[in-house]
């Protein structure tokens, strides 16, 4: 039951990697590394309890902290320096 | 299937390195990095080491992102194209590879029980913590009494690190320049906001827990206080980095960061008083597996400060120059 919700966690992962790679757009990358946090928040949970060490959710518990931490300091870059275009024309 | 998962990741962590070097886009390549220090922590939570996923998390998703996007602000988005000698570069990199691939193959297998390293200090180390120190993180144990010493010169290396980054931030922003300390950073928006001041608090609260729990769970000095940092970080990014000075003004950084360090050295002169050796604890207290959980303690104390007051220092540093438009 675990392995096939952490699998399902990983297919989510390769997908919001797909997008912070492709972009195009500034907020799809934002979106993106958010979403990546989440996941990684959610792997690390369902791997303690496959592995059988529930304990270690202390540091599931730390990513979800600082994960909106991140998030909230990139906005306030976004809003603070002026862009020159806001589609960034990346790869 | 440890095996399974790890390889995933670190193939996903090896094409997400590979973008971070292609992109010409500065910003692109902090989002990225942010997510390279995800997948990196996700590997150690994977091979059990769970104090050192805790930093990378603490660190490396937060507090660098951070740091990375402060200095973003001083200089232009797009890399500059710089002329390399790229047949140079591409045949060093060949060799040093071909160099590193061929050594792995004497490495042994992961996880085996026959290694070098499992056979000489590691068994001693699970052996005597219980005895010595008895609590269960064995992993604190090494850091803060068996290998002290070598905590401590990390602590003189955040210490030395801060006073660099002031110098060279540190001098007064030319005349005319944009810089507003009253900026007004997030205030003005509802969601952040009530989420973000929810959550200052609870941070606090786990970034104690981790430093004084460090002893039976994940966790310890270093850990904790770039969790604190983090807190006073987002209350800088909420209200504007003029309330957040004030709420714990440049003094009080440096005197952490100082206290910090002098915490930590001055628990070895006082073991040397004491008639013991440096940063030999036993000798603090009558009871020695007392005396060394209180060595620990005090010394976590010392680490936790140092790096708080350097993060948020270096932050600070960052923060007051001018923006770069």
């Amino acid at each position: 039951m675990y392995l096939v919700v952490s699998i399902a966690i990983l297919v989510t992962m390769i997908l919001a990697l797909v997008r912070a790679l492709r972009g195009p757009t500034v907020y799809d990358r934002v979106l993106a590394v958010n979403m990546f946090g989440t996941k990684t928040v959610l792997l690390l949970a369902v791997i303690a309890f496959l592995f059988g060490r529930p304990d270690f959710l202390d540091l599931a518990l730390a990513y979800a902290l600082i994960n909106l931490v991140g998030v909230l300091a990139v906005l306030e870059f976004i809003q603070n320096k002026p862009r020159k275009a806001e589609t960034s024309n990346i790869d | 299937m440890i095996i399974v998962f790890a390889l995933f990741l670190l193939t996903l962590l090896v094409i997400t390195a590979l973008a971070i070097v292609q992109t010409t886009n500065l910003f692109v390549a902090v989002m990225l990095t942010s997510i390279f220090s995800l997948l990196m922590a996700s590997n150690f939570f994977i091979l059990d080491a769970a104090d050192v996923a805790l930093t990378e998390a603490a660190v490396g998703a937060g507090i660098t992102t951070v740091i990375f996007l402060a200095a973003l602000m001083l200089t232009t988005e797009h890399e500059k194209p710089h002329l390399s000698r790229r047949k140079l570069n591409t045949v060093v990199i060949t060799i040093l590879a071909s160099l590193i691939i061929y050594a792995t193959f004497d490495k042994p297998r992961l996880g085996d029980p026959d290694a070098p390293v499992h056979q000489h200090l590691a068994p001693w180390y699970l052996e005597k913590t219980p005895e010595y120190m008895d609590f269960p993180n064995v992993v604190t144990a090494i850091l803060g009494s068996f290998r002290g010493y070598d905590t401590l010169g990390e602590v003189f290396v955040v210490f030395a690190a801060c006073i660099g980054v002031l110098f060279i931030l540190g001098v007064k922003p030319p005349e005319g320049s944009t810089y507003n300390p009253y900026r007004s950073g997030l205030k003005h928006h509802l969601i952040p906001q009530v989420v973000g001041r929810l959550l200052i608090p609870f941070l606090v609260l786990f970034g104690l827990y981790v430093q004084f729990h460090g002893e039976y769970s994940p966790g310890g000095g270093f850990q904790a206080g770039a969790l604190i940092a983090s807190a006073i970080i987002l209350y800088a990014l909420l209200e504007g980095e003029a309330a957040a000075l004030r709420a714990v003004p440049r003094s009080v950084l440096l005197g952490l960061v100082i206290g910090g360090a002098t915490l930590y050295g001055g628990v070895g002169v006082v073991c040397i008083l004491m008639g013991g050796n440096f940063l030999e604890y036993t000798v603090l207290l009558d009871n020695p597996v007392a005396a060394q959980q209180t060595g620990i303690i005090l010394i976590e104390a010392g680490v936790g400060m140092a790096v708080c007051g350097a993060l948020l220092s270096i932050f600070h540093a960052f923060a007051a120059r001018p923006m770069r438009v």
